[in-house]
């Protein structure tokens, strides 16, 4: 027994030495976002269609495919960063990450980091199930209405501090699969989501949900940069200019969406 | 969109490599790192007691998931440091070593402490040393006694793995989650309970072998 334990102690301060030290010093060595050639995108990996995991196990998104176009063209090496939502400004602070580019949301976030032009148009909406008596804002009065937390449907809800406080129940979720999941189990009887995602989950999925008329809010997607990261926004808006001028970022949004919903060229148009 | 079990298992099977990898630096650095702690906390140094005691005390009080996310950021927010991406699988091994050795440290004590005194008295009339006492005659009783309380310990631990994803590390349950959520479907969920399950159901075999094994004066 004494033998064993001793073992166990010898290895476990061996460990300590190579993993504590080994790592230490490839992190000086590799530490500063300059010198790299990687360009490394942070996203919620549970937010199809923009970027997310596919049947094959492999992240994919429009977002993802349009950020891995742009780093192909600004020839550095694409690395997909699934992060914690919660997390994602401390990530992008402490330069883990290089970028937010996840179906990102400019309104309401303007002052808090380096954007890119919009490249595409969004609102915020309401998923009800269908044949279910909601037609209408007003008919949330009195029901459960979910939302993901920290999203952006989350801050424009917050505007609209009468419509909420019409709710029966106003719930805060981790992600929108739960919330789906809620709504199709009855356990809500509405979410609050990103049109373009809802618009996704409905049609891929086939669930007998419906989308609200009245939006809440219309927005921008755009792509978000730590502030003093004017340098990397510039490379990368002039990359997905190409990428619009040349009919790229039209092919991969008929991918995704069935038709071109991106904005960058109509924007560079009134510039 | 259907959901390819292989591609599953697959993706989850690579998922609980990292959950297993953590799993494994942490019991071989937690372990060692827990008696040392009990040492302090039982010293009859005062300073060092009231160190240790306010280290356990903080680190069973506040939420492993907090403490991931300071051992992470911390370096850049406190000290300004700037981190680089290979950080973050460092910063989950200190922050679960860190928190278990609090855990293993008290578990430790209590073994150490339910040892009569008799013992003691009846090895330094022997001639042995105090070091001696400990490792020769003392340890592998508690050991024994301790066995049951450090199963349940290291069952909780491959399951508070899937705290990782705070700071970025894609282990088991975050591969569940974007499976599931990337094909609107609850398998992915049922998949990492069956290796969960299967995972602990082997440490809990393996562990009351153990116990079997180290029963020898019964």
């Amino acid at each position: 027994m004494k033998k064993s334990f001793a073992g166990i102690l010898i290895l476990g301060s061996v460990m300590l030495a190579l993993t504590g030290c080994g790592k230490e010093s490839t992190d000086s060595s590799s530490s500063g976002p300059a010198d790299k050639n990687t360009f490394t995108v942070g996203f919620d990996q549970d937010f199809p269609p923009m970027g997310f995991m596919d049947e094959d196990g492999e992240f994919t998104g429009f977002d993802l495919e349009l950020a891995a176009e742009t780093a192909k063209r600004m020839g550095l090496t694409i690395k997909y960063q699934p992060v914690s939502w919660d997390s994602k400004d401390m990530e992008l602070k402490s330069g883990t990450i290089d970028c937010i580019w996840n179906g990102f949301t400019m309104n309401g976030r303007e002052n808090a980091y380096a954007w890119s032009r919009p490249y595409m148009e969004n609102d915020q909406v309401f998923v009800v199930r269908k044949g279910s008596e909601i037609s209408a804002l007003s008919d949330l009065s009195g029901k459960t209405v979910e939302v993901q937390a920290d999203s952006s449907a989350e801050a424009a809800l917050k505007d609209k501090q009468e419509l909420t406080a019409s709710f029966g129940q106003y719930q805060t979720v981790p992600d929108y699969l739960t919330a789906l999941m809620d709504l199709e189990s009855g356990a809500a009887d509405a979410i609050a989501m990103d049109n373009v995602v809802a618009s996704y989950q409905i049609k891929t999925t086939k669930k007998d949900f419906v989308i609200l008329d009245d939006p809440i809010t219309a927005e921008e997607y755009g792509i978000g940069f730590a502030k003093d990261n004017t340098k990397l926004r510039d490379e990368v808006q002039k990359a997905l200019d190409d990428i619009a001028a040349d009919g790229t970022a039209k092919k991969i949004s008929e991918k995704w969406f069935g038709k071109d919903i991106t904005t960058i060229e109509k924007e560079q148009g009134e510039n | 969109m259907n959901l390819d079990i292989g591609i599953m298992v697959s993706k989850l099977g690579s998922g609980m490599l990292t959950s297993f990898w953590i799993f494994c630096f942490t019991l071989l650095l937690s372990i060692p790192l827990g008696l040392v702690i009990a040492f302090g906390r039982m010293s009859h140094n005062a300073v060092l007691r009231t160190i240790t005691k306010a280290y356990i005390s903080i680190m069973r009080g506040t939420p492993l998931m907090l403490q991931l996310m300071l051992v992470y950021f911390g370096p850049f927010y406190i000290f300004h440091v700037s981190i680089s991406p290979g950080y973050r699988y460092t910063a989950v091994c200190i922050g679960f070593v860190l928190n278990y050795a609090a855990y293993f440290a008290e578990i430790y004590r209590s073994g150490i402490e339910s040892m009569p005194v008799g013992q003691y008295e009846a090895a330094k009339v022997l001639g042995y040393s105090k070091a001696q006492t400990f490792f020769y005659i003392i340890l592998p009783q508690v050991v024994k006694r301790i066995l049951p309380t450090i199963t349940n310990e290291v069952i909780t631990l491959i399951k508070d793995t899937s705290l990782a994803f705070v700071i970025g590390v894609t282990e088991m349950f975050t591969n569940a989650k974007a499976l599931a959520s990337g094909m609107s479907s609850v398998m992915p969920y049922l998949g990492a309970g069956i290796f969960y399950y299967v995972f602990n159901f082997v440490v809990a075999f393996v562990m009351e072998k153990l116990e079997k094994k180290l029963n020898y004066y019964r």
